[in-house]
C-alpha cells in the first residue's frame, strides 16, 4: 500500500529529483515565471510508484537541491517536508488510479468538461469564502482587489480544465484538475508555517508581492503566507499534474504497466 | 541444431508476450551456443531481436514481466528458477547506449567495474581480482583511473562490458552493442567481442544489424523474422545468401559486390581474380576480400 | 573535483553533516538574535580556518533575492507594528519590522552558510561511502549518487534548450506569455529524453546484481576517531537540548 521499491522505481527516482531541481530552477530563475513547477518528478515518481517513493523524491530533492553548488542555496531546504507531503498525496492519486484515461466522447465528454469545471470553481470558492480570509480587511482579510484576482484566475482555470477534457476527449482531466488543486492546498497549509516561522513570511520569489499585498490589506505573517500559497499553489499543482498526465498519456502502455502501479495508469479495457 | 545441454546458453521453444501485448514477441525460438562460439542474430526491425536478448539473458520476464513459455536455460538452470542477481551471475548482457549502462555513481573506472562483484558482497580480494581481470581482458587497464563519465562512446561500451564480465557469467548477450558507436568504437568492442569468446571461452549471442560487424566475429548467424529463427547456418555461407536481403538485412560490402556481379553474368572465380589484380596494381586501400 | 585539503575537509563526513544539521536548528529554532549570530560567528570561523571564503559567494548571493524580499515586507509591512521609524509614501517602516526583518535574515544567511561548509568541505563520493558503511542501502546510496551526477548534466541541456530558444527569437525575456510558450519546447525534451533512459538503466541495473539481497562490500572506508564520535553525539544532543531548553522558556536568549 505505502509503494514499492523495486530497481525500476530506483532508477527513476535520480532522474525524477534532476527532473524536479532543474525544470524549478530554470522556470523560477532563468525564465522567471510565477509559478514553481518544482514537482513534476515528485507527482510522476508517486502516481507510479506509490506514496513512499514519491516522499521520498520529494524530499531528497529540495534536500540536494540545498546542498547542490552553483544552483543551491536559497530557502528551498527546509519546504523538504511540503515536498515529502505532495509525493505521499501522488501515490495516493496513483492508488485511486485518477491519472487513468477515460476516453469519453459526445455528451459524456462534455458532461466531464462541465464537471471538470465544477469542480475547479468549487475550490476557487472555498478558497474565496473560507473563514482564514475573513471578510472585514481590518480584521485580517482581503482587500477587494484580492477578491476579483481569485474569481478572475478561477473562472479561467475552470475554462481552462474544461478545454483540456475537450481537446484530448478524455474525461480524466476533471479528476487530475481536482487532485491537482486538493494537492496545492494542502501543499500550501503545509509551507505556511513553515515560510512564517523561518523566513518571515517570504521565499524571495515573484509570488513575495502577493505576500506584501495580503499584510497590505492586515492579515499576519502566518495568514499572508498562506493566502500567498492557497492562491499559488492550487495553480502551480494543477499545471504540475496535467503535466504528469500527459507524460504518462505519452508513454506506452508497455513501458508503464512495468511500474509498481502501472495497472492503475493503464485505461480499463471494456469488458 | 543438437547441442548438448551443457551449452552455457539454450532456448527451447521459447515464447515470450509482453505484458499487454497480444502478440508473441518470441514465437518458438530454439537455439543454443557453445563455449567459445559466436552466434549472431540478424533481421528486421520488430523481428524479435531485443526480445531475444532480454528472454535469453533471463530479464525476461523477472524483470518486465509478461509471459513466457518453453524454456530457457543457463548453465543447465532455467531462467524462470533464477532470480536477476543470479542470472547476471551467468549470462551478462550488453546494450546499445554506453552511458545509461554505467551505474554513474562512482569516480572511477575501477569502481564502476567494481560495481556488479560489491553488489553480490563478494570479499575485497576477490572483487580486484575480478575488476583487474575483466579490464585486463579487454585492455582497458589504463582506463582505471578515468571518470566514468568522460570517456569516448567505444570506451564506455568497454567499460560497461568489463562491468558485466566482472561477474565471470558463462554466456554473454549482447544486444547491438555497437550501433552508437563511431567506426573506430565499433572496431574496438568487434575486438573485444572475439578475444572474449577466444580467450575466455565466454558463450556469446550476438544481435546485430551492422553486417559487417557480424562476418568479423561470428561463427554461426540466425536469421529471425516475426518472432522465429527462420534460417540459421554458417557465417560466411549465411552472409552470401542473397535470401538476407529479402529478410531485411543489408548484407556486407563484399558479399553485395559479389552478387551485383553474378547477377551481370561473371563469374565468381573471374571476381576473386579480378580483386586480386586490384589488390596487386598498387591498391591502397583496405583490402577487399572475396567470399570463399 | 576534490576541494582542498585541510583540517575541517580531512573531519569524518557525517561529523560535518551532523555540525550542519545542528547549525541549521539551532539558526532557525533558537529565536531572537543569539540564534542566528552565533551559528554566524560559528560558520564564519569554520570557513575561515577551511580556507573556503571565495566558494562560499554564490551560497550568499544565492539568498539576496530572498533577504531583499524579507527586509521591504517585513520592515514596512509588519503586522500590528506601531514604532515608526520613517515613511515612504503611504508605506511605514517600523522598528519591530526592521528588527524582524534583520533576524529573519541572519537565519537564512547562517542556513546558507552552514550548508554551503558542508557542501565545499565535503565530496559526495565519501559521503555517500560514508553513510553506505553506517546503514545506508544500496538503493539509497544509488538514488542520491545518480541524482547529484546527473543534475549537472540536465542542467547543461536545459540551458542549450534555453539558448537555442532564444537563438530562434522565442523569447525568454518577454512578456509573460512568451515566456509560459518558451516552457513547453523546455519541458517536453527535458523531461522525455531522462526518462526514455529510465528502461535501460533499469536492465543494465539488473544485470550487475543491482537487486542481490545482504550488504554491499566497501571498497574504502573513511577514516572516523572516536573523538569525532563524541563530537557529534555531543553537537546532536546539545542542539536539541539548547532548542528545548529555549522553546520551554527555561532560557531565554537576548
Amino acid at each position: 500500500m505505502l509503494g514499492t521499491f523495486n530497481t525500476r522505481v530506483i532508477a527513476l527516482m535520480p532522474v525524477a529529483i534532476a527532473i524536479n531541481i532543474v525544470l524549478g530552477y530554470t522556470v523560477q530563475t532563468v525564465l522567471k515565471l510565477p509559478i514553481y513547477l518544482d514537482s513534476i518528478g515528485t507527482i510522476l515518481v508517486g502516481v507510479l510508484a506509490g506514496p513512499l517513493p514519491g516522499a521520498l523524491t520529494g524530499i531528497l530533492s529540495n534536500l540536494i537541491w540545498q546542498y547542490t553548488p552553483g544552483i543551491g542555496g536559497g530557502t528551498i531546504g527546509p519546504f523538504a517536508v511540503t515536498a515529502g507531503v505532495i509525493g505521499l498525496l501522488a501515490g495516493l492519486w496513483g492508488y485511486l488510479g485518477v491519472f487513468r484515461p477515460r476516453p469519453a466522447a459526445g455528451s459524456q465528454l462534455y458532461l466531464a468538461a462541465l464537471v471538470g469545471a465544477a469542480i475547479v470553481l468549487l475550490l476557487a470558492i472555498r478558497i474565496y469564502t473560507s473563514p482564514i480570509y475573513g471578510t472585514d480587511p481590518a480584521q485580517g482579510g482581503y482587500g477587494p482587489g484580492v477578491y476579483v484576482l481569485i474569481a478572475g484566475i478561477g473562472i479561467a482555470a475552470a475554462l481552462a480544465v474544461a478545454g483540456f477534457i475537450i481537446w484530448r476527449r478524455d474525461a480524466s482531466g476533471a479528476w487530475v484538475a481536482a487532485a491537482g488543486a486538493v494537492t496545492g492546498i494542502v501543499a500550501a497549509i503545509v509551507s505556511a508555517p513553515i515560510a512564517a516561522y523561518l523566513f518571515g513570511g517570504v521565499t524571495g520569489s515573484g509570488t513575495d508581492l502577493i505576500v506584501a499585498a495580503l499584510r497590505q490589506g492586515g492579515a499576519d505573517v502566518f495568514n499572508a503566507s498562506l493566502g500567498q500559497g492557497l492562491f499559488s499553489d492550487p495553480i502551480d499543482k494543477t499545471i504540475t499534474s496535467f503535466i504528469v498526465f500527459i507524460i504518462l498519456s505519452s508513454l506506452s502502455t508497455r513501458v508503464l504497466a512495468r511500474f509498481p502501479l502501472g495497472e492503475r495508469l493503464v485505461a480499463q479495457q471494456r469488458a | 541444431m543438437t547441442a548438448p545441454t551443457t551449452a552455457p546458453l539454450v532456448l527451447a521453444a521459447a515464447r515470450y508476450r509482453y505484458a499487454g501485448a497480444r502478440t508473441w514477441a518470441l514465437d518458438g525460438v530454439s537455439l543454443s551456443v557453445d563455449a567459445s562460439r559466436i552466434l549472431a542474430v540478424v533481421g528486421a526491425n520488430d523481428a524479435g531481436k531485443s526480445t531475444l536478448c532480454l528472454v535469453a539473458s533471463g530479464l525476461a520476464p523477472a524483470v518486465i514481466g509478461g509471459r513466457f513459455e518453453g524454456s530457457a536455460l543457463l548453465d543447465g538452470t532455467e531462467t524462470r528458477d533464477l532470480r536477476p542477481h543470479e542470472a547476471a551471475q551467468r549470462c551478462g548482457i550488453l546494450f546499445q547506449n554506453p552511458l545509461t549502462q554505467l551505474s554513474g555513481t562512482v569516480p572511477t573506472v575501477w569502481e564502476e567495474v567494481a560495481f556488479g562483484p560489491r553488489n553480490v558482497g563478494m570479499e575485497l580480494p576477490e572483487i580486484v581480482e575480478r575488476t583487474e581481470g575483466a579490464l585486463r581482458t579487454l585492455r582497458i587497464s589504463d582506463l582505471a583511473p578515468r571518470d566514468p563519465s568522460r570517456l569516448s562512446g567505444g570506451q564506455a561500451q568497454l567499460v560497461a562490458l568489463a562491468s558485466v564480465l566482472a561477474l565471470r557469467p558463462a554466456s554473454l548477450v549482447l544486444d547491438e552493442p555497437t550501433s552508437q558507436l563511431d567506426p573506430e568504437g565499433t572496431r574496438l568492442v568487434g575486438e573485444a567481442i572475439r578475444r572474449l569468446a577466444g580467450e575466455a571461452g565466454s558463450a556469446i549471442l550476438i544481435v546485430e544489424h551492422k553486417t559487417s560487424l557480424i562476418e568479423r566475429v561470428a561463427d554461426e548467424i540466425g536469421v529471425l523474422a516475426a518472432g522465429r529463427i527462420v534460417a540459421r547456418g554458417g557465417a560466411a555461407e549465411m552472409l552470401s545468401d542473397a535470401a538476407l536481403t529479402s529478410l531485411g538485412v543489408d548484407p556486407p560490402p563484399a558479399a553485395r559486390l559479389t552478387r551485383v556481379l553474378a547477377d551481370a553474368g561473371i563469374d565468381r572465380a573471374d571476381v576473386r581474380r579480378a580483386i586480386d589484380a586490384v589488390r596487386v596494381e598498387n591498391f591502397s586501400g583496405p583490402p577487399i576480400e572475396a567470399p570463399a | 573535483m576534490r576541494p582542498a585539503e585541510g583540517v575541517y575537509h580531512r573531519l569524518n563526513p557525517t561529523t560535518k553533516l551532523v555540525i550542519a544539521f545542528a547549525a541549521a536548528l539551532i539558526a532557525f529554532g533558537v529565536r531572537g538574535w543569539s540564534g542566528p549570530v552565533g551559528v554566524l560567528g560559528v560558520v564564519g570561523v569554520t570557513a575561515a580556518v577551511a580556507g573556503i571564503g571565495r566558494g562560499m559567494r554564490p551560497f550568499v548571493l544565492a539568498t539576496l533575492p530572498l533577504i531583499a524580499s524579507i527586509l521591504i515586507v517585513n520592515t514596512f509591512l509588519y503586522p500590528d507594528a506601531h514604532d515608526v521609524l520613517f515613511r515612504v509614501g503611504p508605506l511605514a517602516a517600523t522598528g519591530t519590522g526592521l528588527a524582524a526583518a534583520l533576524q529573519a535574515s541572519l537565519r537564512v544567511v547562517a542556513f546558507a552558510l552552514s550548508v554551503a561548509v558542508f557542501s565545499l568541505t565535503t565530496p559526495t563520493d565519501d559521503l555517500l561511502v560514508d553513510l553506505e558503511h553506517r546503514g545506508l542501502g544500496r538503493r539509497g546510496v544509488f538514488v542520491i549518487g545518480a541524482a547529484i551526477r546527473t543534475i549537472p548534466r540536465m542542467a547543461e541541456r536545459a540551458g542549450e534548450i534555453v539558448e537555442s530558444q532564444r537563438a530562434r527569437a522565442l523569447d525568454t525575456e518577454g512578456s509573460l506569455l512568451r515566456r509560459v510558450r518558451g516552457l513547453v519546447p523546455l519541458a517536453g525534451p527535458l523531461i522525455l529524453g531522462a526518462l526514455s533512459d529510465v528502461e535501460e538503466r533499469t536492465m543494465a541495473l539488473e544485470a550487475r546484481a543491482f537487486s542481490a539481497p545482504g550488504r554491499r562490500t566497501t571498497l574504502r572506508p573513511i577514516p572516523d576517531t572516536a573523538g569525532q564520535r563524541a563530537v557529534r553525539w555531543l553537537v546532536a544532543l546539545g542542539s536539541l537540548a539548547l532548542l528545548a531548553a529555549t522553546a520551554g522558556g527555561v532560557i531565554t536568549p537576548p
